[in-house]
């Protein structure tokens, strides 16, 4: 242990911290898989129930041990890194979520939503597709770095928000079957939420600290 | 914890050019210490022995031997700093090692106020406040029962001072004399020689001369630390930040030698037990698991006076250097495999956290206390 600081390594904390982030969101990919695998057709099974909880006790773990690591940073770095370890102290929260509410579409399948026979299956179908492309990109993004993706995909991400709202109010006034509109209901608010952490995460790179989840606000609450 | 896999880094030239930069600024840094220390030898030469007879008055009583140390340290809140002046004047015959060992013990209480004023930033958290001033006044309390131990043991033995005399003669070769061929000594006497001849050049006469000389070493003995620990914390930060992040679950030896090490790269045992305070208060680090990293950072911080010691060729100056190290290697061999003594320190800190928690004036009243008021009046009373 004492060794520990002899050993040479070539990552700062920091860095170390972003890589476990990126790997928390991929974790949080993970779960959004089992999840969908679960309310389009394959049921809440033991193994499915088993991967979703497994990985996401894991995302928990992660945050708890991302947030160690920043304290300590903090308490021995140079006050230059301030900004950036208040900055992924905020951010972990965004990355446990997202396999957070992966999880609660998971619970959806439990309670017995499955969208097989939809007559929108096609739409629900899609609205899972581009949600999960848009976790794959905000990883890479994330990783990279990248200010004008990172730009484009709040874009993109901040146009879906309204057309979840425009699902949910559907809801509501559907005339079917009461656990049909809940089930819509409560994925498409899911989606919105898996959608505004990502974009959480996309502000960290473009956003200056006092506006990190900007996008966690509807959009005639938002702050200037 | 390890949080991450390891990638390959594209700003990793730099980050290694500012590294060496770094460490070339500590090594110049490490040489104007050590002619600083010398400074300190040779204005004491030019005050003659009436002035420095009647300026270390007093301090042959070992009472207030201890409270100039612990109120020296306090002022310059390193005991680095305290312990390689005092091993300066040592080199320059004006402190007796018997004189100099109490207020080294001194040093190392003064030393603990730092963590205890970072402790006092948490007030406002009962919790947070409870476990950061524990955190804190552990490390007093250990430094507390070491000298209630081992200064009377001193005293009335000489132990310490003749187990470091021992060990100061086989360091330096076997000298018999007063002195002993260092090599950091020559290299650090062609620095001093330089500066010396400006500063005759400046000064009219002897005591002048003198005064320059010693004002120039104090500022360079401060200066330079200050400098050094905070280059060598900034080199080391990612390095510490592992080891402790390996030791945080971890107690018993492994924290003493984690203490010991981190100390010894950062060369300021202030700077390893205020980086615990945070830890502990927001509860990553157990009271329990910081406690021996404390105890090693009590050993580590010796090593800047070893230093200073090796660099004026002079064995009493070795001695005390050396006894202040195994007056803490000694603390904590007759404190810490002890199961009644080990913890008493942390319950005592425990116990009065409790009640400054209750009445929070009691915490300032404590500090301002024990390391300014009660060493201020015993040397008024005393000397």
């Amino acid at each position: 242990m004492v060794f520990e600081f002899f050993r040479s390594s070539g990552r700062s904390t920091l860095q170390e911290v972003e890589d476990r982030l990126a790997q928390m969101v991929r974790d949080g990919r993970a779960v959004y898989d089992a999840a969908m695998s679960a309310v389009f057709g394959g049921g809440a099974s033991k193994k499915t129930k088993k991967e979703v909880k497994g990985t996401d006790r894991g995302i928990n773990e992660a945050q708890q041990e991302v947030r160690k690591a920043l304290v300590l940073h903090a308490s021995v770095a140079a006050p230059i890194d301030v900004p950036e370890t208040l900055v992924y102290m905020s951010v972990v929260k965004d990355a446990e979520r997202i396999g957070d509410y992966a999880k609660n579409i998971y619970d959806l399948a439990k309670y017995g939503a499955d969208f097989t026979s939809a007559p929108d299956l096609e739409e629900l179908e899609a609205y899972r597709d581009r949600v999960g492309r848009l976790i794959d990109e905000a990883v890479a993004v994330f990783e990279a770095r990248d200010i004008s993706r990172a730009k484009e995909l709040i874009n993109t991400a901040d146009a879906l928000l309204d057309e979840y709202d425009d699902h949910v109010k559907a809801a509501f006034a559907s005339t079917g079957p009461a656990s049909d509109a809940v089930a819509r209901a409560l994925f498409y608010r899911f989606l919105k939420r898996i959608t505004a952490h990502v974009m959480n995460l996309m502000t960290s790179i473009v956003f200056p600290i006092d506006r990190l989840d900007y996008y966690d606000e509807a959009k005639d609450d938002r702050m200037p | 914890m390890d949080v991450g896999h390891v990638a390959s880094d594209p700003g990793a030239p730099a980050s290694r050019r500012r590294a060496s930069v770094k460490v070339t600024l500590v090594l110049v840094l490490l040489y104007l210490f050590l002619v600083g220390v010398g400074l300190l030898e040779c204005g004491i030469g030019h005050l003659g022995s009436g002035f420095t007879d009647s300026l270390f008055h007093g301090v042959h009583n070992p009472i207030v031997g201890l409270l100039v140390g612990i109120l020296a340290t306090v002022l310059v809140q390193s005991s680095s700093a305290t312990t390689s002046t005092i091993v300066g004047l040592v080199a320059a015959g004006v402190l007796s090692v018997s004189d100099a060992v109490p207020m080294v013990m001194g040093a190392n209480i003064g030393t603990t106020v730092t963590n205890t004023i970072v402790s006092l930033a948490h007030l406002r958290q009962s919790r947070e406040f409870e476990l950061a001033f524990s955190a804190a006044t552990m490390h007093d309390f250990f430094n507390l029962l070491a000298v209630a131990i081992l200064l009377p043991l001193e005293l009335t033995t000489h132990l310490l001072s003749t187990l470091a005399r021992d060990v100061a003669q086989l360091l330096s070769g076997g000298a018999s004399g007063g002195t002993f061929d260092s090599p950091i000594k020559g290299a650090v006497g062609w620095g001093v020689g330089r500066v010396e001849t400006t500063l005759e050049a400046i000064a009219g006469h002897a005591t002048a001369m003198g005064v320059l000389a010693l004002l120039t070493g104090l500022l360079l003995v401060f200066v330079t630390l200050t400098f050094i620990t905070k280059n060598m914390r900034a080199l080391v930060a990612n390095r510490i930040e592992r080891t402790l992040n390996a030791a945080l679950r971890r107690s018993g030896t492994v924290g003493i030698l984690v203490g010991t090490v981190v100390t010894m790269a950062v060369q300021s045992s202030s700077i390893t037990t205020s980086m615990l305070i945070p830890l502990v208060a927001s509860g990553i680090l157990v009271l329990r698991n910081a406690y021996p990293i404390t105890l090693g950072a009590n050993v580590g911080t010796t090593i800047t006076a070893l230093l200073a010691a090796l660099a004026t060729g002079e064995v009493d100056a070795l001695t005390i250097a050396v006894t202040h190290t195994l007056f803490n290697i000694g603390a904590i061999a007759i404190i810490y495999p002890s199961t009644r003594l080990r913890y008493l320190p942390v319950t005592m800190a425990e116990k009065l956290a409790a009640m400054a928690l209750r009445r929070k004036p009691l915490a300032l009243t404590y500090t301002l206390g024990v390391f300014v008021v009660m060493p201020l009046l015993g040397i008024l009373i005393l000397r």
